[in-house]
């Protein structure tokens, strides 16, 4: 492996989906001769993009999980993490994030900034990844790049400046103008290969003067000396230009633009360059974790070699020899053999093999350096565990993780499907924090819960194809929750004498509503409720959250103030203050006015223009609330927020309306009210499958 | 209650009266460019919002982010002009009425009638409180619009909409002798209801130009929020 840092790049490729991430990600292994064929995505051949290692990920020709790769371009190694592009599996892309460098942002040049290139935007400035964009598929009728790159601007907030621009657009694109060499590049051979360097030609001249000009103004924020040279007019060398990129990119304050075709094989070597001379190495950044030991403490990682090592799992897979497990080694060195340990549990683990990736294809290495990305065989280990050299208790700072909105029950075919549905969810949930699995002890059933329909259905999927596990799918089930209202008092006395030591406990306060999931304030005095005791009332209380009352749904929201109570001397026990807490929650609970919180997504749909009207009638059928919409050149967004429980199904009603030329994105956005009417809906079912469980 | 002082703070409330703002017909702001005429309609349409009533705002000019920020600022504005007001009230209340105000961003040349036709049948087919109000940001009236304004005429009717424009007048312009710029002039026979907006000193006069009770009444409002100004 490259020892040399500088000369290390982890980056991620992230975007909307179907603007070409796998298809540009296929070209760069086919031009640094990773592979020696392309395959297309969805391709005639049948075969597949090879980033797209899932079957599944190949027949839907979306990208599912991230394929971690190696590949070495101008001497410089350059591990690539393909990211997918549903909000359904954002969690993946976080988790990229979290372990890249920088990222390659794709923006499609018809339709310009997507939503999901938006939430992509959001992630990388929360773990502040610097970025370069690349503006592809301009061999596309209505491309415009120029356009994409005030978008950036406009929508993202981005200091987007445009370092290339095109040589013809739509089917006269031919290549690009570099406008910090100042000469036109083609791309020739049968994939693009031979990149072919010329003069600029003659009637492009002025508008590449022109934007060159624009640049250097953009640029020269970012070096002193550029500055000096462009106001003293004196000869400006690529090198001062690449440096003041670099610097503004690094520092997040400069998105460099790039265009091409990545299915025509144009200009996809420029970007390989772009990523070697403007993304930031492993020493560019800052990398810090939390020092167990330490009062939890920041630490900053450094990437010495020779100091204890630090890595984090950021993605589990099922190999054909055990479970793989991809690192990224933020200091020292994973070796072959070494024992590190697991911060999470702290149990030790011992490195068997070290590979390293490509796609679905491994190479065995001895030793993974601080900077590099690689993967250890047969270590039974959770998505997000942080592994660490016997000498340092260190933690990397915790992943944004959601809480999943949607639940299914599933239930296997036959005793077979039963096991291997057991193996392949004790996989998933390791290998997805987003996605949880749990049984439910009424019904038996067994439950899974995601961040989407989709989710769900591609675990399903995978259970299917990959571990031979057929399930049975119930219908999905929206995380209700439950709140109050308004402030209700209570006052509870437990107590029981049936035979042998009595109970007694008596509690009195109120509950309102709070912002907070739960609080539990202790406002008893003179020992009315002994000290010892009042863990035992919240405990009471925080039992009670588990299942509202009547409805059965998590209840959250609910500050509880303990004001007053009693004990007895003998009688009064841990058991009878948590009952007697129990007694007062349920006394008070209905009192306040309790409600149903149900999960609203945001919900972006982009249509052409023509459907606008269609799509938005959908949107309001849905009880959904149209926030806008907006026209942009052939297609509008519409971004709105729509009840969980009313989008089920809704892309095949898209579908149909739009005659296919629509799609759309969904994420949770927050927990709202449920109108009475739906409660009352609800209410109802709950009541007859409690009836139907009776019977 | 705050819904109601905020309803009497507004400058719409008292320049045109809240109950005028709904009254099925047609009203303009002019003003020449750049006075206020998008953040008094915002005004207008904020009365009609804490009326818990739906508001849908069409804009030419603007991005569907510029208009969300322009009801956030709208709102600050007249919470602010309050005095004190509890900040988790009002952030309620906000939360709770911003919902009922659709924006639709179209440019100049792909704005038609029918597509918001399209858009008010859905509610129609979904069962579904319609807006009360339509507001039109941008349109361009030195341009022909009479074929258009008589649809949206019909169209109002239809929905039992009330339809608010901005009007952008020209500095060079003379006014004519009524008073109004020529580009009511144009149309005013459709228009029941106009506020024309002029800078004045350190301060913008709102003049009241069509509204039975009140045409030629002044009001003098703050050119940084357009609440009603300190006399």
């Amino acid at each position: 492996m490259i020892r040399d840092l500088k000369r290390v790049r982890n980056i991620g490729i992230s975007a909307h989906i179907d603007s070409g991430k796998t298809t540009l990600t296929e070209r760069i292994l086919f031009y640094t001769n990773r592979i020696h064929k392309i395959n297309e995505v969805r391709g005639k051949d049948g075969t597949g993009a090879v980033m797209d290692s899932m079957e599944l990920e190949k027949e839907r020709g979306i990208t599912i999980a991230s394929a971690a790769t190696h590949c070495e371009w101008d001497n410089h190694a350059v591990n690539i993490i393909d990211t997918p592009g549903h909000v359904d599996f954002t969690v993946e892309v976080e988790r990229s994030l979290r372990v890249l460098d920088g990222v390659v942002l794709i923006l499609c040049s018809v339709s310009g900034v997507q939503s999901q290139s938006i939430t992509v935007d959001q992630q990388m400035k929360r773990y502040e990844v610097p970025c370069i964009a690349f503006v592809n598929k301009c061999d596309r009728s209505g491309a415009n790049p120029l356009k994409v790159c005030n978008q950036l601007k406009e929508k993202l907030g981005h200091n987007s400046v445009m370092l290339q621009l095109p040589i013809g657009l739509e089917d006269k694109h031919e290549g690009i103008i570099d406008l910090v060499k100042m000469k036109a590049y083609y791309f020739e051979g049968d994939n693009g290969e031979e990149m072919v360097e010329a003069q600029i030609p003659a009637e492009l001249q002025g508008d590449a003067d022109a934007a060159r000009e624009e640049m250097l103004d953009a640029v020269s924020l970012f070096s002193e000396e550029l500055t000096d040279a462009v106001l003293e007019e004196a000869e400006i060398t690529e090198e001062m230009i690449m440096s003041a990129v670099r610097t503004g990119t690094i520092a997040r304050e400069m998105t460099p633009v790039f265009l091409g075709s990545a299915y025509k094989n144009k200009a996809v070597q420029p970007l390989l360059n772009a990523v070697i001379d403007y993304l930031p190495c492993p020493l560019d950044i800052k990398n810090e974790a939390i020092d167990l030991d330490n009062d939890e403490e920041a630490v900053i990682l450094e990437s010495d070699f020779d100091k204890p090592a630090v890595a984090l799992a950021f993605k589990l897979e099922d190999g054909q020899y055990g479970q793989l497990t991809y690192i990224r080694v933020y200091q020292g060195c994973v070796k072959k053999g070494d024992t590190l340990i697991n911060a999470r549990d702290h149990k030790k683990v011992k490195i068997g093999r070290l590979i390293r990736m490509h796609s679905n294809q491994t190479e065995d290495v001895d030793a993974v350096p601080a900077g590099h990305i690689g993967a250890m065989f047969g270590i039974d280990c959770a998505s997000g565990d942080t592994f660490v050299s016997p000498d340092v208790n260190y933690s990397m700072m915790a992943m944004h993780v959601m809480d999943p909105v949607i639940s299914l029950s599933i239930t296997p075919k036959d005793n077979k499907a039963q096991i291997n549905m057991s193996k392949a969810l004790n996989r998933f949930t390791k290998e997805d924090p987003t996605f949880k699995t749990y049984v439910d002890h009424e019904t038996g059933d067994t439950i899974i819960q995601g961040m989407g329909e989709l989710h769900l259905e591609v675990y399903v999927e995978r259970m299917k194809r990959e571990y031979s596990a057929e399930v049975a799918t119930g219908q999905p089930r929206v995380a209700y929750r439950e709140t109050i209202t308004r402030k209700a008092p209570f006052n509870y006395t437990h107590k029981k004498q049936t035979g042998g030591a009595g109970q007694f406990g008596r509690v009195a306060g109120f509950m309102e509503p709070t912002e907070e999931e739960f609080e539990f304030v202790n406002k008893i005095t003179g020992g009315r409720i002994p000290t010892q005791y009042i863990p035992a009332c919240e405990k009471g209380f925080v039992g009670c959250l588990v299942k509202g009352p009547s409805l059965e749904f998590p209840v959250t929201g609910i500050k509880v103030t303990l004001e007053d109570g009693a004990y007895h001397a003998v009688d009064s026990s841990e058991m009878a203050f948590q009952s007697a807490a129990r007694g007062g929650f349920l006394e008070a609970y209905n009192k306040a006015k309790p409600v149903i919180m149900e999960p609203i997504m945001k919900v972006v749909i982009e249509t052409p223009n023509e459907f606008q009207g269609a799509c938005m009638g959908l949107i309001n059928q849905r009880r959904g609330i149209i926030q806008g919409s907006q026209e942009e050149g052939v297609m509008s967004v519409i971004e709105s927020q729509v009840p969980l429980s009313d989008m089920f199904g809704f892309s095949t009603v898209l579908r149909s309306a739009t005659q296919g030329k629509a799609q759309f994105t969904m994420e949770f956005s927050s927990y709202k009210q449920a109108p009475l009417s739906v409660a009352e809906e609800i209410a109802k079912k709950k009541a007859e499958e409690k009836a139907a469980k009776n019977k | 209650m705050l819904k109601n002082d905020l309803i009497l703070r507004s400058p719409a409330e008292k320049t045109i009266g809240a109950e005028n703002i709904t009254n099925g017909q047609f009203g303009a702001v002019l003003s020449r460019a750049g006075v206020g005429k998008t953040g008094f309609l915002v005004q207008i349409a904020l009365t009609r919002l804490l009326c818990d009533e739906k508001v849908l705002h069409i804009s030419l000019c603007d991005t569907i982010e510029k208009i969300t920020i322009r009801y956030n600022e709208g709102y600050t504005s007249l919470v602010e002009s309050i005095g004190y007001v509890d900040a988790q009230i009002a952030e309620h209340l906000w939360d709770e009425i911003q919902h009922h105000k659709t924006g639709i961003a179209y440019s100049q040349s792909t704005f038609s009638v029918n597509k918001i036709r399209d858009y008010l049948d859905s509610f129609k087919g979904a069962d579904i409180t319609l807006p009360t109000l339509m507001i039109i940001d941008g349109l361009d009236f030195d341009t022909d619009l009479s074929g258009m304004l008589s649809d949206l005429k019909q169209l109002q009717e239809d929905f039992g909409l009330c339809t608010w424009f901005s009007m952008k007048s020209h500095r060079e312009e003379p006014l004519k002798r009524n008073g109004y710029p020529v580009q009511l002039e144009n149309y005013d026979m459709l228009f029941e209801w106009a506020v024309f907006l002029v800078p004045e000193e350190n301060k913008i006069q709102a003049t009241v130009l069509k509204d039975g009770d009140r045409t030629d009444q002044k009001f003098l409002l703050d050119p940084a929020t357009l609440m009603p100004a300190e006399e």
